[in-house]
């Protein structure tokens, strides 16, 4: 039975690795992106990696038979999306990572979305940027498998997923084919820093993020090119509110243009530049092999991520473009607000405060500011989505309640 | 699927297709439609158990192709060691289309191609190159302009279930290449070296073909003559190239997938001494006005008749089977022998020999004619006609309009119908879900 598994996939290798625990600790997926980088890589290792737990002794030595591939045999391809939907694409990537054999051919997917909001895989969207000041603008908000920060993505900025196995993944040839791209074509100079930033005079144009899973692995990063600086600010400002939560918070990075560093970048000589790149260094020593080794690998491809060429992408698709994933997904937290009662010439302040779980309103109380307690209100919108509109809800019919009310209630529940 | 595994090592053998994509489906948390479309395929295919299809192939049933014997001038020859590659740059790839509807037959090609000159002045065949799809340049007196000193080949590649790209059994095509090119005063060529730069080329242009297990990807290699000579001689410079276009379905067909074919005997396709048995261009210039007609009657295909007994030849570009029962009362699969007139198909010749193999009804190679078809019909005896070929592996014939009248041909109508079960066993090997030597995986 294991002959004829062996023969096939290396995905069939899944099938004897399960039931085995995966030894190593937690996959750092630290994630920095370009507006922010993630405070901590321990948020929620587990999620990242996609298997399974039970023990059984035989592990060690099955992942040491698995034979590795010489460098001659690895084949590259570039793949470029035909399709400008972040949706898509991150179905896309989610369907490379889970049904693509990477054991002799790599893969760098290049991609660039129509203007949207990307937050990391345990980030709290509300925290991060206005979610309804989004919609009204068009600007889709969408949540990514990987961890780590939120990011703006636009037509001006290129994003390089490198797919590789789990075995050869490796963050910093990826990220130094991008640099010697930028060098041998525009002689810019780019630096990595030790949060594997790519950063130009010290201010940021790429944020990586990754996912390590087992057959297959990726790391992606994004690429400042010719973006809207001014819609990356504007969009990545938080609602105006107070937010008690664990999730993994952004933290805000000074980004720059390449364009800004040479007038002559595009997005399409980028994507040239980095392809070409990738294609004449070697599989796993970054050794430029010249025009010698491109000719040996598989070229550039344009990929339309539809059902017809990948099956079962639209049911990935609509997975991430579900609420339940984009916002209720979102771990608990809390929203304070302070407001303030008036009746006859009294004012009265109070803290309104909600606890939101899977982006859902679950508790609804409100609190005096001197005290500790926290009266329970009760209201039809318990239990809705939270959004602007119900929040807005709760604090009209509150401002409708009389102060004596409140303090009757108050006092009552002592 | 149950969850006890065959203790049987013959089973598991057997059915390894199945128990692999079941393995497949479970780590695939992709779609569960696609794991209800297995379960579905797999009733129906215990359903179909009568015929088995083994994994080997007995040799005395069909017939490897001949080696070829190149002329003593002929130069050298190419290697596909000697392979040169230009990759296609992003700005000249070509976008993919959305679905099968735009796609047709032929319409649409992939991003590159594999060209390799034979020069006599430059001691012969030239190195092999791989470029990016882009327009020939000739001499406007350049032979294949004006004597159709041209041959091609039709050959499919398949994504199989396991995700590898496989071919059907190229070294016949190879062979039925050189012999035509014998025919034609073009230069003749190592088959096997040819097949290994075409496995180049598709491993480039791979992701043409989509990932599903119902795609393919058609191969076109042409070989023409580009002597800018005006002298009907042989040629002394050629060309051979190959490119590859992404097949939806190759024409609209009828009812429920069956054709109806015009039989005029006054158009004649093929005759003996001539090169209908050889895939030249010349032979299918002549039939694109006749096409017309058919769809002028509302008819898809025109079926070729020959001689004073209008026997029946080839149906459209493809060969012809009829399914009877014979004066015994046995049924039996007939099919015109290779005379001359007849093009010698490669599903033809995978059909025969399979059939040899099953053993279940006689196989003959004989005749057909237009009389004999219309006394079999009207004695209830007909019961399938269909055409072979690799466009589409069969194709039932439902109707054939044939000196002004309508016969229609109970194929559709047969309960188990032996054109059915050979395109299952035919795609079965393309696709990989049986193991066998006529799939041939290049990647």
């Amino acid at each position: 039975m294991s002959f004829l598994l062996r023969r096939n996939s290396s995905q069939l290798r899944l099938l004897m690795a399960a039931g085995n625990k995966i030894t190593r600790p937690a996959l750092s997926t630290t994630a920095s992106s370009c507006y922010s980088s993630s405070s901590s890589s321990s948020s929620s290792p587990s999620s990242d990696n996609n298997n399974v737990n039970a023990v059984s002794p035989g592990a060690s030595r099955q992942r040491k038979s698995t034979p590795s591939v010489p460098d001659a045999d690895i084949k590259k391809s570039v793949f470029i999306s035909q399709s400008h939907d972040i949706f898509t694409n991150l179905a896309l990537e989610d369907w490379l990572y889970k049904n693509f054999d990477f054991s002799h051919h790599h893969v760098l997917l290049l991609w660039a979305n129509d203007p949207c909001v990307v937050i990391g895989r345990h980030q709290n969207p509300f925290t991060e940027a206005n979610v309804s000041k989004l919609m009204e603008r068009g600007i889709t908000l969408a949540r990514r498998n990987s961890g780590g920060g939120a990011v703006y993505h636009d037509r001006g900025n290129l994003n390089c997923t490198f797919f590789t196995p789990r075995e050869r993944y490796d963050r910093k040839y990826n990220l130094n084919i991008v640099t010697r791209a930028l060098f041998r074509e525009w002689a810019i100079k780019a630096e990595i820093n030790e949060r594997d930033d790519i950063v130009i005079l010290n201010k940021k144009i790429s944020g990586t993020a990754a996912k390590l899973g087992h057959p297959n692995s990726y790391h992606h990063c994004t690429l400042l090119a010719t973006a809207n600086k001014l819609h990356l600010g504007e969009s990545l400002i938080k609602e105006p509110a107070n937010y008690i939560s664990r999730a993994t918070a952004s933290v805000p990075s000074s980004i720059r243009n390449l364009v800004d560093v040479n007038r002559n970048v595009t997005v399409a000589q980028l994507l040239s530049a980095v392809g070409y790149e990738y294609l004449r260094t070697t599989a796993t020593a970054l050794e430029d092999g010249g025009s010698v080794q491109t000719m040996q690998q598989r070229g550039f491809q344009l990929i339309n991520p539809t059902e017809k060429w990948f099956p079962g992408i639209e049911e990935l698709r609509a997975n991430y473009s579900s609420w339940d994933w984009v916002i209720g997904k979102t771990p608990k937290f809390t929203v304070e607000k302070d407001l303030e009662l008036k009746e006859d010439q009294h004012g009265m302040k109070i803290k309104l405060s909600v606890d939101v779980e899977a982006g859902l309103m679950k508790d609804i109380c409100i609190q005096l500011p001197q005290s500790e307690q926290r009266v329970p209100v009760v209201t039809p919108l318990q239990g809705k989505a939270y959004n602007e509109q119900n929040l807005n809800g709760i604090v009209a019919a509150l401002k409708l309640v009389s102060t004596s009310n409140v303090k009757q209630a108050m006092n009552g529940s002592v | 699927m149950t969850t006890k595994m065959a203790i049987n090592a013959k089973d598991i053998f057997r059915n390894q297709h199945r128990l692999i994509r079941f393995i497949e489906q479970s780590i695939r948390l992709c779609s569960n439609q696609s794991l209800k479309a297995a379960q579905k395929q797999q009733q129906q295919q215990k359903s179909n158990a009568d015929f088995e299809i083994t994994t080997s192939i007995n040799t005395q049933y069909t017939n490897a192709p001949e080696p070829i014997k190149h002329d003593k001038d002929l130069g050298d020859l190419f290697k596909a060691s000697q392979l040169q590659v230009r990759l296609a740059s992003p700005q000249q790839l070509q976008p993919k289309p959305d679905n099968d509807e735009e796609l047709g037959f032929g319409k649409l090609f992939t991003d590159h191609m594999l060209k390799i000159y034979y020069h006599k002045s430059l001691g012969g065949w030239q190195k092999p190159e791989i470029t990016p799809l882009e327009n020939l340049v000739m001499h406007p007196a350049a032979k294949v302009l004006h004597y159709a000193v041209e041959l091609f080949e039709g050959m499919k590649a398949y994504r199989g279930v396991d995700g590898k790209i496989r071919i059907f059994r190229p070294d016949m095509n190879m062979s039925r290449m050189n012999l035509a090119a014998q025919r034609s005063g073009l230069p003749t060529f190592e088959g096997k070296e040819f097949i290994k730069c075409l496995s180049r080329l598709l491993t480039i242009d791979s992701e043409w073909v989509p990932h599903t297990d119902t795609a393919s990807l058609y191969i076109r290699p042409t070989l023409i003559g580009i002597d800018p000579t005006l002298g009907v001689a042989s040629s002394d410079s050629a060309l051979l190239y190959s490119i590859l276009s992404p097949v939806g379905s190759y024409f609209k067909t009828g009812s429920n997938g069956a054709v109806s074919l015009l039989a005029d005997p006054s158009y004649v396709r093929a005759w003996p001494g001539g090169v209908g048995n050889r895939k030249m261009g010349s032979n299918y210039a002549p039939t694109i006005n006749v096409q017309k007609e058919a769809a002028a009657k509302g008819l898809q295909q025109v079926l070729w008749l020959y001689g004073e007994d209008h026997q029946l030849t080839e149906v459209g570009t493809m060969n012809i089977f009829m399914f009877y029962v014979n004066d015994q009362g046995e049924q039996e699969l007939i099919t015109p022998p290779l005379n001359g007139l007849i093009l010698p198909g490669i599903t033809r010749d995978s059909i025969l020999a399979m059939s040899r193999q099953w053993g279940k009804f006689k196989v003959r190679e004989d005749l057909i004619t237009m009389p004999m078809v219309c006394d079999l019909l009207n004695q209830g005896r007909l019961l399938e006609l269909f055409g072979a070929g690799t466009a589409c592996v069969v194709s039932p014939i439902n109707r054939i309009n044939y000196l002004g009248q309508d016969l229609y041909i109970p194929t559709m109508e047969q309960e188990k119908p032996v054109h059915e079960l050979i395109r299952e066993t035919l795609t079965d090997i393309q696709y990989g879900k049986v193991d066998h030597p006529w799939g041939v995986v290049i990647d």
